[in-house]
């Protein structure tokens, strides 16, 4: 008997095209993993059982009629709440949107429909997407399925904590300043965000139109890559303006020797006031990992990369700002009862209907796009993302990929970090990727030394070199045997085919 | 130059969220907080920098035809309105506009 713990997407896609399961098995073994899991870590905001059940069911049938199946055929996936997919509720975590009910699917989420993947559900998520701990979802906390006194990370926690605790082999998640890396890192699981435009946002409700990029987490390289090449089959999305051509087979050099390819490590980064020490000596040892495997070490400086906190918390909240203006409770969202006129209706319905990090980021971009104000800030940031690109640009003329830590310490307990500005910190490390548009990857380097808990290293990469990045991180998991680990608490936990 | 109880008022009111005496006095400080680890921005020099609005910029919008997209995507009355807190026949439904009184509101 297979445990779903066990297997691989390739695994689980082989064993329905070959009848050694049904996909209708394996979403019943999902869903039975998510039965026995779930009160402890709750991932999901909604498990969708009958559209789970119908996709399976229709997949079976395709096999059973001699019909092509998907690369994924069969594959249990879930997805953040911020996608819409026909059929469940789209609430980004908010009250605001608690009783969206979404009219389309949304691009990335039907190609993994189409690619033969079956929707096991929603994750939950901070709201909106503003966070790092998925503290601010209106609905419930996700625990880390590592260790669950500890937030899973944000904003994609949810997405992380199913992947982790062996809910489900896939998940998707977006990422504006670190919302894929970052949990992926405090989950131990292998979270991918791709180059700015290499996947379709049609259907992600927005945050950071210049930041955001939607990804795949797995628990392996490998389930990360064909995920990859499910999302950007097809090519350019004609509904996302910004979607590029991307479909490249993810998996053909995944296992090409990395020597003579040359690793960028930067010295100011791994002295950073708190990165914590066992976090920097598993970056020394995944850089001892890759220059055994041939890799040569260089040292590469992105000199501006200090100001990226800065230019992003000026960047993201404007466009946070003006893409939450639609929420207004007329056409959807939250609707506030018994005003006398649609202005106090307006500001009512925004005033309960979002929460307190969401009011706080709107209101900083309100502040900052203010005539006089934009002059000051928004302007010149948008100058400073010139300048990280160019740092950026320059670095890599002398490596093919950087690396560094993907948090700088790990997963932090529950209530731990309150100040929202402290907070905003522990994005130091992806922040800067964002801002200039390029992929980067969290790959597990195992436990921590001190506290026992995953950490990650992070790849970052020139942009449309995701896979590239792929093939770098398939060398450190090769040298840290972390592959396709479930969270030991939950192993073997119903799952099984 | 910190921003006054008043002027995160005014802030409150064109962004359109009602906060109470309480809420302004929080998201007050708040503001005053974050925009200090904004300040970095402010210390560079960026004479003749360009400004990049958006990532990747040398990359083409990916263009549509101008026509009425008759498929899927285009939701009818029904879908669009399906989400709606408030409805009339084919209308979104909302409270007036200008106040009962239709004065200065």
């Amino acid at each position: 008997m297979a445990s779903l713990d066990e297997l691989s997407c390739a695994q689980i896609a082989r064993g329905v095209a070959d009848g050694s399961f049904s996909a209708t098995e394996v979403a019943r073994a999902s869903l039975d993993a998510i039965d026995a899991r779930e009160g402890e870590v709750q991932a999901f905001l909604e498990v969708s059982r009958d559209l789970a059940l119908a996709a399976a069911a229709e997949t079976d049938r395709r096999r059973a009629a001699g019909e092509p199946l998907g690369p994924l055929a069969g594959v249990p996936v879930a997805f953040k709440d911020n996608m819409h997919l026909v059929g469940t509720r789209t609430t980004c975590a908010s009250r605001m949107l608690e009783n969206y009910d979404s009219k389309f699917t949304a691009t990335c989420v039907q190609r993994m429909l189409d690619a033969g993947a079956t929707p096991v559900g929603k994750t939950n998520m901070d709201e909106f997407a503003f966070g790092s701990s998925t503290e601010s979802s209106a609905f419930h906390r996700t625990y880390n399925p590592w260790d669950t006194t500890r937030v899973p990370g944000g904003s994609s926690g949810g997405s992380a904590a199913s992947v982790a605790s062996g809910e489900v082999t896939l998940a998707l998640g977006s990422d504006t300043g670190g919302s894929i890396r970052q949990p992926a890192s405090f989950c131990g699981v292998v979270g991918l965000k791709p180059t700015y435009g290499a996947v379709s946002r049609y259907g992600v409700v927005a945050f950071g139109s210049s930041l955001d990029q939607v990804g795949p987490f797995g628990r392996s390289v490998e389930d990360v890559a064909l995920a990859m090449c499910a999302l950007t089959a097809g090519g350019r999305d004609p509904y996302d303006s910004t979607s590029q051509d991307c479909s490249v087979d993810f998996l053909e050099h995944l296992e090409d020797p990395i020597e003579g390819a040359t690793v960028g490590v930067i010295p100011s980064l791994m002295e950073a006031e708190g990165l914590t020490d066992e976090v920097r000596h598993a970056i020394e040892a995944a850089e001892r990992a890759l220059e055994d495997q041939g890799a040569r070490i260089v040292e590469v400086e992105l000199p501006n990369m200090a100001s990226s906190i800065s230019a992003y918390y000026v960047i993201a909240p404007c466009e946070a700002f003006s893409n939450l203006a639609r929420f207004d409770g007329v056409r959807y969202g939250y609707q506030e009862p018994g005003c006398a006129t649609l202005a106090e209706q307006t500001a009512l319905s925004r005033a309960h209907g979002f929460g307190e990090e969401a009011k706080r980021r709107q209101m900083l971009g309100a502040y900052l796009l203010a005539s006089g104000v934009y002059d000051q800030y928004y302007y010149p940031a948008q100058q400073v993302r010139t300048l990280i690109t160019q740092d950026y640009a320059r670095a890599y003329e002398a490596c093919d990929v950087i690396l560094m830590p993907a948090s700088p310490r790990t997963a932090f307990r529950f209530g731990e970090i309150s100040d929202p500005t402290q907070m905003y910190l522990s994005d130091m490390y992806t922040i800067s990727n964002n801002i200039a548009g390029n992929g980067g990857v969290s790959v597990p380097l195992g436990l921590g030394e001190d506290s026992g808990l995953p950490v990650s290293a992070q790849l970052q990469g020139p942009a449309f070199s995701d896979r590239r990045l792929l093939r770098f991180a398939r060398a450190i998991e090769r040298a840290f045997d972390a592959r396709g680990k479930v969270a030991p608490a939950f192993a073997g936990k119903g799952g099984e085919l | 130059m910190a921003l006054s109880k008043q002027d995160v008022a005014g802030i409150a009111d064109y962004a359109r969220i009602a906060l109470d005496d309480e809420e302004l006095e929080e998201m007050c400080r708040y503001m005053n907080e974050t925009v200090q680890i904004l300040q970095p921005i402010r210390e560079y020099d960026l004479e003749g920098v360009e400004p990049t609005f958006h990532p990747i910029g040398d990359l083409s919008n990916v263009m549509g035809e101008d026509v009425v997209d008759d498929s899927v995507r285009a939701l009818d009355i029904d879908t669009a309105l399906a989400n709606a807190g408030a409805k009339r026949d084919r209308y979104f439904r909302v409270p007036s506009i200008l106040g009962n009184d239709g004065g200065d509101r």
